[in-house]
């Protein structure tokens, strides 16, 4: 088994990718849900998906320690690998890891200008330069605008891709358009945000913006088992 | 001696280096009455602490070998086992957790928990050994052990809860209040021996309240009659102090206490604690593995009527001959007594019985399930099983980790050879992961260990406990050799040179596996190779291993399956086989792509957040890797992966990058293939050295 093949099975080509980026240079993406239903088994299968393509993955963490976000790789890889009856996994996870750098910092202490130095240094001695940058645990409260406002300038300026996750409340209506109550105000930054919504036993994704927000979106889900997309019509 | 088990405490003191677990070693000795007088680690009056019994320890202000020593506090009997705090000594670490029922986690109060302190408990989880945590250093500069309690709960998910809080802090620290007793407690006179109790002062009543409460809270999940007694604001001592020594025990809550051992202070409420919450031996299960019965496990009873079973856990060499730290698990080891080294089968008689403290001792009859000793005359390696005959138990072995560097090593002149060759055979007998050998193609003594200053400390031990003069060569890595695909081999051994020939016909094919070193197959049906000639041919493709045709180190994670051959009537023999095996190895070794593999290191360096960026280039200009980096306020963790042979020299490196502010710690974490460029290298360099040894 090759890499590339692994590419074409990994569960994030399920979203109708094939083979170019979801987020274009400097796009945002978001991928909402209620605490505890599997954002960050989302943002870990985006980043494995850029690992396998070689492109290097920033994964900022500010809820769990270093050791916790690998561990997520670890688990999420090997269900991949299982799912789809990959040998060699072994060297086709070497290869990917030196694509990924995880950086974590405590909520209250993580600003833009930070990662912004943190980015420089990384840059400037040539250590690693991320393609994708994915912040998992940034509180969408109301002065998240500026924030953002600021990573959309740094994200162009370096053609950066950044994913976020967004935990939304069970109290909090949505907006008229159907947009949850986070992402009302600052909806327009981004370019694709994906909801995971509970429906019973299951947990469908939903895509509330992007290309594939239409209504000819495949049913997607996540298997609780394994916390990786699956699709329901080829079930 | 007395022999109420459930007065016993077998405790170990572990902590980061430097975080002053000796000094706090030292005052338990004092106040316990078994010292007079105190000295400091690195003493102006050149006596040291009690405990560093090695000139070395004293002169580095470090303990390397963990001496157990003996004291008494309170009616109680406590075994104290010093272990050292380096990464390069874990093995000490490990091998007294073994042996320990309850520990010690030393922090300070201005450092916290650092790499060091991450690895020692990994080690306590691993052989499950209950700990409090004690926050020493507290009257320094910046102390703050509340932060230390966070990082606790953070970084190693303790579920850690204050037991105290501190009456004042840096140079004002003036005592502690109990939470429990809700009095302050002050420690007076010259040494802190007199213990004062008052009242909580009142600018710190209401964050005692708040304090206890939490303690509280925390310990009703481990009692529901503290839960009751809580709601009904009834709560006693007794209660409480139930409640936090069950969830102790199974290592669901960590009491935290705090004070400072260099000042004197918060010492006595420490032993107080550990005799009242850290298990005794009868608290905890020890298992053994029964070698008549497949190795299943069996539970010891911690009996001393039943057969005596004994882990030797460590070895010194005395003015008297080498002492044996042995550790009791069940029955009794008494003077005279007959018993059996599982490992040799060899019959000992036990001599003379003795309780260590430090490098001081004192005679006694024996020692019973429980109880750590040392034995005297014993010629046994650590680790050894001891049992009563009839039975055949064994201790379960402890993880021993590979070494990953080598040195070779040169006698000065004559005396030094000899005296080498004893300090050789003593420290492998002591420590497990230090090995010695001979190459068989320079003549050189090759030492191997588990990092620079493991084999560091071992040149300076030969030195200054044997007189042996070495010069040392530089140290190299045990790089490895491995194949990375399937390949088909078919060869034959003839050899018609007068007498008898030779003939000998193996095929089958080699393959790359990670699970295992080496295994071999063999598919051979309808008798093409006899059955007899099957061994000889596992032997002839085992010999190659040692040497890999590639490099020459060692070739691991193949599998061999033969599945054809041929023999003939009369010139085929086993060693006609062997050579075949031989020829088909290397056949088929050349065509599987073999390449090299080195050890790669975890390494995790802790750094003040304006020098993460040197750290970060540092390592990456070693062919690390780094994983990850993580912001903890002031300080940021970085953890890569390097190889170790880039390390050699790094923490010179380190500290000049980063004002001798940072620190690092590095272990084994795996094998790794050496990239194309750097395989070259070696091939070059090898082939030089060749050149220059012909």
């Amino acid at each position: 088994m090759l890499k590339q093949d692994l590419i074409f099975r990994n569960p994030m080509r399920l979203m109708g990718h094939e083979t170019e980026d979801i987020l274009p240079a400097g796009g945002f993406g978001a991928v909402l849900a209620r605490a505890g239903l599997g954002k960050t088994a989302i943002l870990v299968q985006l980043a494995l998906d850029s690992l396998l393509q070689s492109k290097n993955v920033l994964h900022i963490s500010l809820e769990d320690p270093v050791k916790k976000v690998c561990l997520w790789y670890e688990e999420v890889f090997r269900n991949i690998a299982t799912q789809y009856h990959v040998q060699q996994i072994d060297q086709i996870w070497e290869a990917i890891l030196p694509y990924r750098l995880v950086m974590t910092f405590n909520v209250d202490s993580f600003s833009v200008p930070k990662l912004e130095e943190r980015l420089a240094e990384l840059t400037e001695q040539n250590i690693f330069m991320p393609q994708i940058i994915l912040i998992d645990g940034l509180p969408f409260d109301e002065t998240v605008r500026a924030s953002l406002t600021d990573l959309k300038s740094l994200a162009e300026r370096y053609s950066l891709r950044i994913w976020f996750t967004v935990r939304t409340h069970r109290h909090e209506a949505p907006g008229p358009d159907g947009m949850p109550a986070p992402l009302l105000n600052i909806a327009d930054l981004f370019e694709v945000a994906i909801q995971l919504s509970p429906e019973g036993k299951d947990i469908y994704l939903k895509a509330l913006k992007g290309r594939h927000s239409s209504s000819d979106d495949p049913a997607l889900f996540l298997d609780p088992s394994t916390m990786l997309i699956k699709d329901k019509s080829k079930d | 001696m007395k022999n109420d088990i459930g007065k016993v405490r077998n405790i170990g003191i572990s902590a980061h280096i430097d975080s002053g677990k000796t000094t706090l070693t030292e005052r338990i000795l004092y106040y316990t009455k078994r010292i007079h007088a105190i000295h400091d680690v690195k003493g102006k009056d050149g006596v040291g602490a009690t405990m560093d019994s090695m000139e070395l320890e004293k002169e580095r202000g470090i303990t390397i070998a963990s001496a157990a020593t003996f004291c008494e506090w309170q009616g109680h009997e406590i075994n104290i086992i010093d272990t050292p705090g380096h990464v390069d000594f874990t093995i000490e670490v490990e091998r007294s957790l073994r042996v320990l029922d309850g520990a010690v986690l030393v922090l300070c109060s201005v450092g916290g928990v650092q790499s060091q302190s991450i690895t020692v408990d990994q080690q306590m989880k691993r052989y499950k050994v209950p700990c409090m945590a004690f926050v020493n250093k507290c009257d320094r500069s910046g102390a703050n052990p509340f932060r230390v309690i966070s990082q606790l709960r953070e970084k190693l998910g303790h579920n850690a809860v204050a037991m105290q809080i501190p009456i004042g802090l840096e140079a004002d620290l003036k005592g502690v209040v109990d939470l429990i007793t809700m009095k302050a407690v002050y420690f007076d006179g010259d040494n802190g021996e007199n213990i004062r109790f008052e009242d909580i002062p009142e600018n710190l009543l209401s964050e005692a309240t708040e304090k206890r409460e939490e303690l509280i809270d925390a310990a009703s999940m481990f009692s529901d009659e503290l839960m009751e007694a809580a709601l009904e604001d009834a709560v006693t001592e007794d209660l409480l102090l139930s409640a936090i020594r069950k969830g102790t025990l199974t290592r669901e809550m960590t009491p935290v206490f705090m004070g400072s051992a260099y000042k004197n202070k918060g010492i006595q409420p420490l032993l107080d604690a550990v005799t009242t919450l850290l298990p005794c031996p009868a608290d905890v299960e020890n298992r053994a593995l029964d070698l008549d019965n497949d190795e299943s496990e069996v539970i010891l009873s911690g009996d001393t009527g039943n057969p005596m079973v004994a882990l030797a856990f460590k070895l010194e060499d005395g003015q008297y001959g080498q002492l044996t730290y042995i550790r009791a698990y069940q029955g009794n080891l008494a003077k005279g007594d007959t018993v059996i080294n599982v490992r040799t089968g060899k019959k000992v008689k036990i001599g003379r019985v003795v309780r260590m403290h430090a490098n001081q001792m004192e005679d006694i009859d024996n020692i019973a399930a429980g109880y750590i000793g040392a034995l005297f005359g014993i010629d046994c390696a650590s680790g050894d099983t001891f049992v009563s005959p009839g039975i055949n138990l064994t201790m379960t072995s402890m993880y021993v980790p590979e070494p990953v560097i080598s040195l070779a090593i040169t006698p000065k002149d004559h005396k030094a050879e000899i005296n080498m060759s004893k300090a050789l055979n003593r420290f492998s007998k002591e420590d497990p992961t230090f090995k010695t050998f001979v190459s068989e193609e320079t003549g050189d003594t090759i030492i191997s260990g588990m990092g620079e200053l493991h084999l560091e400390v071992y040149i300076e031990r030969m030195r200054r406990e044997y007189d042996a003069e070495v010069t040392t060569g530089a140290p190299r890595v045990a790089y490895r050799e491995t194949i990375t695909r399937t390949a088909e081999f078919n060869y034959t051994h003839k050899k018609q040179t007068g007498g008898s020939g030779q003939y000998g016909r193996v095929a089958g094919y080699i393959e790359p596996i990670s699970e295992e070193e080496f295994v071999f197959e063999s598919k051979i049906t309808g008798g093409a190779i006899p059955t007899q000639f099957i061994p000889a041919c596992e032997k002839g493709f085992r010999n190659c291993l040692a040497k890999g045709p590639k490099m020459e180190f060692p070739v691991t994670g193949i599998k061999i399956v033969i599945n054809d051959g041929a023999s003939h009537a009369v010139d085929s023999s086993e060693m006609a086989f062997q050579a075949a095996a031989r020829g088909a190895f290397l056949e088929g070794y050349g065509k599987a792509r073999p390449v090299i593999h080195e050890p790669i290191m975890k390494v995790v360096v802790e750094t003040p957040t304006e020098f993460q960026g040197g750290a970060m280039g540092s390592l990456n200009q070693r062919r690390g890797m780094i994983v990850g980096s993580q912001d903890e306020g002031p300080m940021s963790v970085i953890e890569a992966q390097v190889p170790l042979a880039e390390m050699f020299g790094y923490s010179t490196v380190l500290r000049s990058l980063t004002q001798g502010k940072a620190q690092f710690t590095m272990e084994f974490a795996t094998y790794k293939q050496v990239p194309k460029a750097i395989a070259e290298e070696l091939i070059k360099k090898a082939a030089e050295e060749k050149k220059n040894v012909a």
